[in-house]
């Protein structure tokens, strides 16, 4: 048996993984240029998680993570790409994914071979990300019991929190060229999620939940989300199946988001270029939704929490105008489909051999100076009846991105006569291109959410299957 | 200390001495049970789109799990970190989470590590045997290549190829010292038509563990003419009327009705969160009695088997309900400690950074005695779905899954394709509702997420007719 150090009386805290990124881009400097290598980047993260489950009452799981991967690209002599990524940032770790990427290089493509990014250097924007302490296991554990508490408190029909969590991180990313682009950020973050299920006699169970984000656990709005998810649970329990039919659709603003976002490849200039997406080449200034709608990617919006400065080629993150008086006019862009549209990079891409290109953190509104469509819209005084969709479900399933269809499930309300009931189990179904343009308004304020801030958006004709 | 990569490199009977120190420090702690799960990866992923090559992406890594229980609690503590500073302070973390610290007491019930079990050695050869980069690439632009020639108005084709291997190394406080080797290869095709305002897409994919010439067996024309005749024919669909009715599902893929609808309810984790209806009705009727359904790691070949779990237990052919009566659930080491529910060789993760959970491994409602033409001779009117999307289930056992390829039934006959329909319901309910099971059970690699990552599975079943079921569409 193996001996082991004398043992500390203090509580072990686990120590946080952090990249040097002056040592790291020596290190890897150095191992290239003994191996012939000329042209290199280098993606590297790392983080120090702590989370903790709770059920009913008691610790269900606790859980602690130190991970760090790097993502290293070669140039060869050919001027083509090849990649490896790996977890372990060894000497010999960092020998072995350069050697992986320059044998990979030989299966680059000759057709797109990806640059560095010509802002790869260019200044970054400022972000305001308070750096929290971790705080202890212990201290996320009882936090986490009261609120798994206030929340059963809230109704008796609230039996379990059957899925809970609370947890925070410590988190490095960095980016490194041979050219000497060094871009390197340092995050802490954390969350809450409580998700009810409730039960009452002779009925089926519902179920709701809510999520906060902040910089520290301090941060989190604990009493927000459980009331919110109190408020979605309890307004479920009442519920009666839909007829089948088309109704005027009321989308939350998490449900719109994620409906834009399971459909962001029609602005992505990756997914334009493989042919994938429902725009073309051409599409811009075309008229895709209603003339007072706008949908602007902004990771640098106060409201999203851990945003990126940087992406994964070291572009900026920086706002994009997408969609303005319902007019598409721009796609999300690496710095190869940049180039390809003759176009700056816009800070959407990730690092690969082929690098893919996603969406930050969508505002979705009114177009200033428009409209806005119908003004004053309000549920409770609509004559006709109005589905109110709270949130989607299977997105992964149901939507047909590169066709423009879905069929979802979703949890919400019929509203009729001012009087709301929720739905028993349906789906709502349509095109995306024509919900574009069958948006009748907004109503409400726009909500910051995790993925996006965006109001209610109301919807006309869509397809509801009930089980009525 | 020896270098982080150096370590990782062997997994072996030499690590019984640090893993013994450590199970004895975590025991003398207190805690009634320490697992270490040690993990060194190397995976391969290339992608060939029209006929180019357009991603090699190489990938490896290495890192431990370490899961510390205390009466029915538990902490559990990753890293990448294989150096023994790194694993100490792991399980340090972990007996912290539980309010126990490391002393110099030694360890009670602490026998040391049992023999190994060695399930890797008659692996050794698996990853060198695997095809070289240049035969994948090539077999893939074989792929795109076939379709093309059998597609008409492909606008994108793509075919994809992963190979997974994994090497892990299992000890236990209670004696479990045990390796393995996996290996799993999946390809995908997937294209896109488009003719007019027409579109469609479609996808299969083939994946098997174990077997390192998988790839150089795969007939690309056959695969690739079955993709093509089903995106042909789905081009053109009518989207599918909403509403309540009979469905006959196909066989292979079709399982993830009941993997999705019914297998996940059957795992010990939804036993402890309370969100299974099933959770006291061991012996009780919950399906017609025409379902009996199994969950094994067995079948040679299957993308879901194993050698052992990811807790170093042999897996089992469980019958979870047979004639409808509900038999077992799976379980893990956790699910047998707060369920009472015996392991099940059913404890499975991800990877390091996850702790075990009970669950499904090739998962299958077993054959029937009929021909699939009966069932669909049984439906006046109804939906076939030859070919399934993926699916999910909510936490109080909604399911929704998405039919890829569907053809209506009209008076016992399939006519016309249709699109867009997804059937959703809940378990409780339709179960009872599979009335009739075909004698043509296949199976189909797939993979799922949940609790404890995403994992390799096969789901299954023969054809099946489902009384009643709701159809979502337009």
């Amino acid at each position: 048996m193996a001996s082991l150090p004398t043992p500390n009386p203090q509580p072990t805290k686990q120590t946080p993984a952090t990249l040097n990124p002056e040592a790291l881009g020596e290190r890897l400097q150095q191992l290239a240029r003994s191996s012939g290598i000329q042209r290199w980047d280098l993606g590297a993260s790392c983080s120090t998680d702590t989370s903790v489950q709770v059920d009913r009452g008691e610790a269900k799981q606790m859980k602690g993570a130190q991970r760090s991967a790097i993502t290293v690209r070669v140039w060869n002599g050919d001027g083509l790409v090849g990649i490896t990524s790996t977890s372990d940032l060894s000497d010999g770790g960092l020998a072995r994914a350069l050697a992986g990427a320059r044998d990979a290089s030989s299966f680059g493509n000759a057709e797109e071979t990806p640059a560095f990014s010509p802002l790869a250097t260019a200044p970054l924007a400022s972000l305001e990300q308070p750096l929290h302490e971790p705080q202890p296991i212990l201290t996320l554990l009882d936090t986490l019991k009261q609120a798994e508490r206030d929340l059963l408190a809230r109704h008796a029909a609230i039996g379990t929190v059957p899925y809970n969590g609370l947890a925070q991180r410590s988190s490095e990313r960095l980016y490194l060229n041979s050219d000497g682009a060094r871009r390197h950020q340092v995050l802490t973050t954390a969350s809450i999620y409580l998700y009810a299920r409730a039960e009452e006699t002779g009925r089926k169970p519902r179920s709701a939940g809510a999520v906060r984000l902040g910089y520290g656990t301090a941060d989190l709005d604990i009493a927000g989300c459980i009331e919110e998810a109190a408020e979605r649970t309890i307004a479920h329990l009442d519920y009666a199946p839909i007829e089948t039919g088309h109704y005027t659709c009321v989308f939350s603003p998490e449900a719109f988001l994620d409906l834009i976002g399971a459909f962001s490849s029609l602005f992505n200039a990756r997914a334009v270029l493989d042919g994938v997406s429902l725009s073309q080449r051409d599409s811009l200034g075309s008229n895709l939704a209603v003339p007072f709608l706008s949908i602007r990617d902004n990771g640098l919006h106060p409201g999203n929490v851990g945003a990126s400065a940087f992406d994964g080629e070291g572009t900026p993150t920086a706002p994009l105008d997408l969609v303005e008086g319902g007019v598409l006019r721009n796609f999300l862009h690496s710095e190869a489909t940049a180039r390809a549209f003759g176009v700056a990079p816009t800070g959407h891409a990730g690092l690969g051999a082929k690098v893919s290109v996603g969406a930050d953190w969508f505002e979705i509104g009114a177009t200033p100076g428009s409209d806005g469509g119908q003004q004053g819209l309000n549920r409770f005084s609509h004559a006709g009846p109005l589905v109110v969709i709270d949130s989607l479900s299977a997105l992964h399933a149901g939507v047909k991105a590169s066709q423009g269809s879905f069929s979802l499930p979703f949890d919400g309300w019929l509203v009729q006569n001012g009087v709301s009931r929720s739905i028993e189990a349906a789906t709502v179904a349509g095109d995306i291109r024509a919900v574009l343009q069958a948006i009748v308004g907004f109503e409400g304020d726009a909500k910051i959410t995790p993925d996006g801030l965006c109001p209610y958006v109301w919807v006309e004709g869509l397809s509801i299957t009930g089980e009525a | 200390m020896p270098a982080v990569g150096a370590i990782a490199d062997g997994f072996d009977h030499t690590w019984r001495p640090r893993l013994d120190s450590l199970l004895a420090a975590g025991r003398g702690a207190g805690a009634d049970l320490v697992e270490i799960f040690l993990e060194r990866t190397d995976h391969i992923g290339v992608l060939a789109e029209q006929d180019t090559i357009t991603s090699v992406s190489p990938a490896f890594g290495m890192g431990a799990g370490i899961r510390v229980f205390c009466g029915e609690r538990d902490g559990f503590v990753s890293t990448n970190d294989l150096s023994d500073r790194g694993l100490l302070q792991a399980l340090e973390q972990a007996l912290g989470m539980l309010g126990l610290t490391r002393t110099s007491t030694p360890a009670l019930g602490f026998e040391g590590l049992g023999a190994l079990a060695d399930f890797a050695g008659a692996k050794a050869h698996w990853l060198n045997g695997c095809p070289s980069l240049t035969e994948a690439t090539l077999k893939l632009l074989e792929g795109t290549a076939r379709l093309a020639h059998h597609g008409r108005h492909l606008q994108a084709r793509r075919a994809s190829y992963a190979r997974d291997w994994q090497s892990v190394l299992v000890a236990a406080s209670d004696g479990t010292f045990a390796q393995d080797i996996r290996l799993h290869q999946s390809l995908g095709l997937n294209v896109l038509a488009a003719d007019g305002e027409h579109r469609a897409g479609l996808g299969r994919r083939y994946g098997t563990s174990g077997r390192p010439d998988d790839l150089r067996q795969w007939d690309a024309d056959a695969s690739a003419q079955d993709v093509c005749a089903s995106v042909g024919t789905m081009l053109y669909a009518d989207y599918v009327e909403a509403g309540q009715m009979p469905a006959v599902l196909a066989n292979r893929f079709g399982g993830v009705i009941f993997h999705e609808a019914c297998g996940h309810l059957l795992e010990t984790t939804q036993v402890e969160r309370g969100t299974t209806p099933f959770a006291d009705k061991v012996g009780e009727r919950i399906a017609h009695e025409a379902v009996t359904a199994i969950d094994e790691g067995l079948t040679d070949g299957a993308f879901g088997s194993l050698s052992m779990d990811d807790e170093g237990m042999e897996p089992q052919r469980t019958v979870l309900i047979e004639n409808g009566v509900l038999k077992r659930f799976l379980s893990d080491r956790a699910g047998q400690r707060r369920t009472g529910h015996e392991r099940t060789g059913s404890g499975r993760r991800q990877s390091h950074a996850f702790a075990a959970a009970s669950r499904m491994r090739n998962t299958f409602i077993a054959a029937g005695p009929h021909t699939p033409d009966a069932l669909i001779a049984s439906v006046d009117k109804g939906l076939y779905c030859k070919s399934m999307g993926g699916g999910s289930v909510g936490p109080t056992g909604q399911f929704n899954f998405a039919v890829e390829e569907g053809y209506l039934i009209e008076n016992g006959q399939l006519t016309k394709p249709v699109k867009g329909a997804t059937l959703i319901g809940e378990a409780k309910e339709v179960m009872p509702r599979i009335s009739m099971c075909a004698n043509d059970l296949e199976l189909a690699a797939g993979f799922c997420g949940s609790v404890s990552g995403s994992i390799f599975v096969t789901v299954g079943q023969p054809h099946i007719k489902v009384d009643s079921i709701t159809v979502g569409g337009r």
